[in-house]
């Protein structure tokens, strides 16, 4: 389920290391199992460069909390390991500083697990063991590492609400979440929230001060039991959606027009993404009756465990490879469909990506970039075409013709882009006469012999030219210039 | 992220006033601000004085008899709630008397006028005014007073051009009646944009330290007691002035003789400059170093029935060379916008003769260049002074798609506004030829038994109703009468695509729906 608003929730990795001198070592108070089954994760993370991509990226430092979740893995949240370069752990009452390397990160839900290297990590402790979703104004503890202190910091509240709700990390995804009043800090993102000695939650955003007081959230145990079933096979499928839009049937004219009888049920599909896996099996106009044989209800809602939730629940509880079924209103009878859930979403670039390396390629001075929220987030841009492709991309199907959204990002001034200004921030349509669908066509547009490379740019009628041997007589200056090593990048290879 | 939360003031902003200068310029007169005021404007009499030069003495007299003041209380259309007026406010001006018994002011201080009132310098008189005749776009405006007696012994101002390092005068009036002449040079001149987006005319600059009045708008600008123009921006932290110059002005007043006003023509194309020397190589520009690449054509404008096409390089306009910037030589202003040369020294239906360079051969062509009137636009750039079409079907509130619309969603409106409106409005010279005249919106739902579901629906883009494809809103009573099964079927692009109304309901609600929410009419589509 896409959600494309999000309040400015607050992750809570601790960015700097704040310490505070002249405290005595703390008496260790009678040892509860659980606090050997905790870590403190430091990350030394690169953040990638978009402004300049050829370079390595900036370096910084940030800690969450970690716990054991089976013999030899560690559990925390995904942005606690972001784009980690190297990432220890320290466990309570133990001085040594144990390397370790993420197995399985899941950023569509904020999840990861790691591996250490040194076995002896694992001596003495002991996985904790998952609970099920607790009852609202039940009493939790939040156990981890936030800042104030360096050591095991323990916090209680009770179960304040369950709903579904954004996931800040990945910038788009939204699931099952469930706010807690314990004070939840940076720092104990990733920690484990207990009830009865049971994991029913990872603590991992929350709200700054002045938004919200005594609002956390942490993650629940069906997310978390998706995600470790999830990587059972070795790789990490994300989540299924079904890339459709609906409608409510509310309305009693809205439902005589669809023939439907007057039953409060079904749900009219107003689009279908023609990349997602409906397509083909759901049609616009269709209403959705049923799915996995769970009545839907007027407003698109299910019954699932006692509780009306939304009808994606259902689908977020799938794995790549399984199928749903769907009961279908078409042509004013009922058919029945059943949709193999056979790939995720395919296109990220409205979601916010880690452990990628920023694609580019470098013409003449000229950065082109695919438009991605990354690029957005680093680089202010001015032109508001950009801001309406970025979110029209999926509503409007944009990638049907533009997979990437190329953007002349930045200029690199030399006597030869001089006139060039103008183009800034255009989003490329061809080069030389041939439509630019993704970054690779632009490379291999540039690679090939020519005069003059014309570049038309949307809603531009004046053509770039780059006169082939003026661009290739600059090549080096601008290079050596501008500190540029290397002049494109296709791939985003993980890292 | 609703629409009617933002007001803004003016329709048209123009002055840019720093803060609590611009709450004071806001405010009326009120009596309480009478001592200091006055205490302003004897120390503002002292300055003048010493600035005060042979040729601004000379202004004073002439213009003592060729100013009035002018209060307009005006109302604008909320077009979020396109049935209702917003609160009537007062603005205030100087005007400048023309022969002949006429009052020139700028457009944006008459726009959406409800009453104009002329007051003499000395305050003794005041007398009710119509406008005469008004153009937004190059924002100038003629006032007729009711009674021609009014301006008796004030014989009018003649025009004079202005040239850069000109020393002009600015004029303002005290409370008491006093002119105050501020003075200051010309700096320069060029084709920039003036209130109305998307309109750009020759604009002067005078360097001039002002004082903020309550009378900031339209102030006239005088060399050798002739009008040289009306200001049409102040900027108090620069102390730079814009106006109109008087050959604009001369332009708009010899057209306001002729009945219907036809206003400033243009080519219909637009251009890029071709100063980049990759560019001029690769469309074989070598011989000269002049000319600019025609970018776009507009449909069904001037260029196009001209023949001109996209790619053909405009070197000469009427005999003008143009150079690789898009300016010519023009004898009073030097190098200024070839805009200047086809609006202002061209009228209505005129042919320019313009001379292109398409594959490798130079050929003249004959433009007969037309003003592209509001109406033109797929998304009206401005509605002023007329009402808000509106259509209420059963609760859904249908509008065109303007400019207008679009800015109640505040100064950032091309960001905050609702994207696919946005987009439609910034890129409608873009979009094919599809016989729409304008794109109907549904605005807003006013909830009611009749729309329940639909609540939250709002700047939808109605494409069809009742299989009928919308081409303006004039067309939605035509389509509801294709109801079938009792049901009015709407197609929106975007999500949701369809939704269902039942028309006896919706018929059948229309006055519980005005009398709720206090609807005058259910549409108004004149």
């Amino acid at each position: 389920m896409h959600n494309r608003s999000l309040p400015p929730l607050l992750l809570l990795g601790i960015a700097a290391f704040a310490s505070l001198a002249g405290l005595p070592p703390a008496q260790s108070a009678e040892p509860s199992p659980i606090r050997k089954s905790l870590a403190r994760i430091s990350n030394t993370a690169q953040e990638p460069n978009y402004k300049q991509p050829w370079l390595p990226g900036f370096t910084g430092g940030s800690s969450g909390t970690g716990w054991v979740v089976s013999k030899d893995r560690i559990l925390t949240n995904a942005h606690v390991v972001s784009n980690a370069r190297f990432l220890t752990l320290e466990k309570e009452n133990d001085p040594k500083k144990y390397i370790a390397e993420v197995e399985h990160v899941a950023h569509d839900c904020d999840l990861a697990v790691l591996k250490v290297q040194d076995p002896t990590f694992f001596t003495g402790t002991i996985p904790l063991e998952l609970g099920s979703i607790p009852d609202i104004e039940t009493e939790v503890s939040v156990y981890g590492y936030p800042i104030g202190g360096d050591r095991l910091s323990v916090t209680r509240g009770v179960v304040s609400r369950i709903d579904f709700r954004p996931y800040a990390h990945s910038g788009l995804d939204s699931h099952l979440t469930i706010q807690i009043d314990a004070a939840i800090n940076p720092g104990n993102s990733g920690g484990p929230v207990l009830q009865k000695g049971k994991v029913v939650g990872v603590a991992f955003q929350g709200f700054s001060g002045d938004v919200a007081q005594n609002v956390g959230y942490m993650i629940p145990t069906p997310v978390i039991r998706r995600f470790l079933e999830d990587i059972k096979d070795g790789t990490y499928d994300r989540y299924m959606d079904l890339s459709l839009s609906m409608f409510n049937t509310l309305n009693p004219a809205m439902r005589r027009g669809l023939g439907l009888p007057n039953d409060d049920r079904g749900v009219f599909v107003s689009s279908v993404a023609s990349a997602g896996v409906c397509n083909g099996h759901v049609k616009p106009g269709d209403v959705i009756l049923a799915i996995d044989s769970l009545p839907v209800a007027s407003d698109g809602t299910v019954e699932l465990e006692g509780e009306r939730v939304q009808m994606a629940e259902v689908a977020e509880r799938k794995f790549r490879g399984d199928s749903i079924r769907l009961a279908l209103w078409r042509n004013r009878a009922q058919t029945e469909v059943t949709v193999p859930l056979s790939h995720a979403w395919p296109f990220t670039m409205q979601s916010n990506q880690f452990d990628v390396l920023p694609t580019y390629v470098l013409y003449g001075g000229l950065l082109f970039q695919p438009l991605s929220r990354n690029l957005l987030s680093s680089v202010q841009f001015q032109n508001p075409r950009l801001s309406y492709m970025f979110e029209a991309f999926v509503p409007r199907e944009l990638y049907k013709d533009h997979p990437e959204v190329i953007v002349l990002s930045a200029i690199l001034a030399d006597p030869i882009n001089t006139y060039l200004s103008e183009f800034k921030d255009g989003v490329l349509e061809e080069v030389d006469g041939t439509p630019v669908r993704t970054l690779a066509d632009v490379a291999s547009a540039f690679a090939k012999p020519a005069d003059f490379h014309v570049l038309k740019f949307i809603g531009n009628g004046r053509p770039l030219v780059l006169e082939r041997s003026v661009v290739d007589a600059a090549r080096e200056r601008i290079r050596t210039r501008y500190g540029v090593r290397q002049e494109q990048l296709l791939e985003t290879a993980a890292r | 992220m609703r629409p009617f939360l933002l007001l803004p003031a003016l329709c048209l902003a123009s002055i840019s006033l720093s803060a609590p200068q611009a709450a004071a310029a806001a405010l009326e007169r009120a009596p309480a601000a009478a001592p200091s005021a006055k205490a302003t404007a004897s120390s503002a009499q002292a300055t003048a004085l010493a600035q005060a030069s042979a040729p601004a003495a000379n202004d004073l007299q002439a213009s003592q008899k060729n100013i009035v003041r002018v209060s307009v209380t005006s109302q604008s259309y909320d077009f979020s709630r396109p049935w209702s007026k917003r609160a009537p406010a007062t603005r205030r001006a100087i005007g400048a008397v023309l022969p002949g018994g006429r009052v020139l002011v700028t457009a944006e201080c008459v726009a959406n006028a409800n009453y104009i009132e002329l007051e003499n310098p000395d305050g003794n008189h005041k007398e009710p005014a119509t406008i005469e005749c008004v153009d937004y776009e190059a924002n100038l405006a003629l006032l007729k007073p009711d009674s021609a007696a009014f301006l008796e012994g004030q014989p009018g101002v003649g025009f004079e051009g202005t040239r850069i390092g000109d020393s002009l005068s600015v004029l303002q009036l005290e409370a008491n009646g006093q002119v105050q002449s501020s003075s200051g040079k010309v700096t320069t001149a060029e084709v920039t944009r003036y209130p109305i987006d998307d309109s750009s005319f020759l604009v002067c600059r005078l360097s001039v330290p002002l004082q903020m009045r309550d009378s900031m708008l339209s102030l006239p600008v005088l060399k050798d007691g002739k009008l040289a123009g009306l200001m049409l921006r102040y900027d108090s932290q620069s102390s730079l002035l814009d106006f109109i110059p008087s050959i604009v002005i001369e332009h708009f007043l010899k057209d306001a003789k002729n009945t219907p006003y036809e206003g400033f023509p243009r080519m219909g194309c637009s251009f890029s400059l071709t100063r980049d020397p990759q560019l001029r190589r690769y469309l074989g520009l070598n011989g000269n170093n002049g000319g600019v690449l025609i970018s776009q054509i507009l449909r069904g404008g001037p260029a196009e029935k001209a023949g001109l096409l996209k790619g053909d390089v405009l070197l000469e306009i009427e005999g003008n060379p143009i150079d690789s910037d898009g300016n010519y030589k023009d004898a009073d202003y030097g190098r200024v916008s070839l805009g200047h040369l086809v609006s202002t020294k061209h009228f209505e239906g005129q042919k320019v003769k313009v001379k292109v360079w398409r594959e490798g051969k130079s050929l003249t062509l004959e433009v007969p260049v037309a003003r592209r009137k509001p109406q033109q636009y797929l998304s009206e750039p401005y509605i002023i002074d007329r009402a808000p079409q509106y259509f209420v079907l059963g609760g859904l509130v249908l509008q065109e798609l303007s400019r207008q619309y679009l800015k109640e969603f505040g100064a950032d409106w091309s960001r905050k506004g609702p994207m696919e409106l946005v987009q439609m409005d910034r890129i409608q010279s873009e979009l094919p030829e599809d016989g729409i005249k304008r794109a109907v919106v549904l605005t807003r739902v006013l909830p009611s038994d009749v729309t329940i579901g639909y609540e939250d629906l709002r700047n939808l883009l109605v494409t069809a109703i009742n299989g009928m494809p919308l081409t303006c809103l004039a067309d939605v009573p035509k389509a509801m009468a294709k109801a079938t099964d009792g049901l009015h079927r709407i197609e929106f692009k975007g999500d949701p695509c369809l939704i269902f109304l039942d028309a006896k309901a919706a018929e059948a609600n229309g006055q519980a729906l005005q009398r709720a929410y206090g609807l005058p009419a259910l549409s108004r589509l004149e």
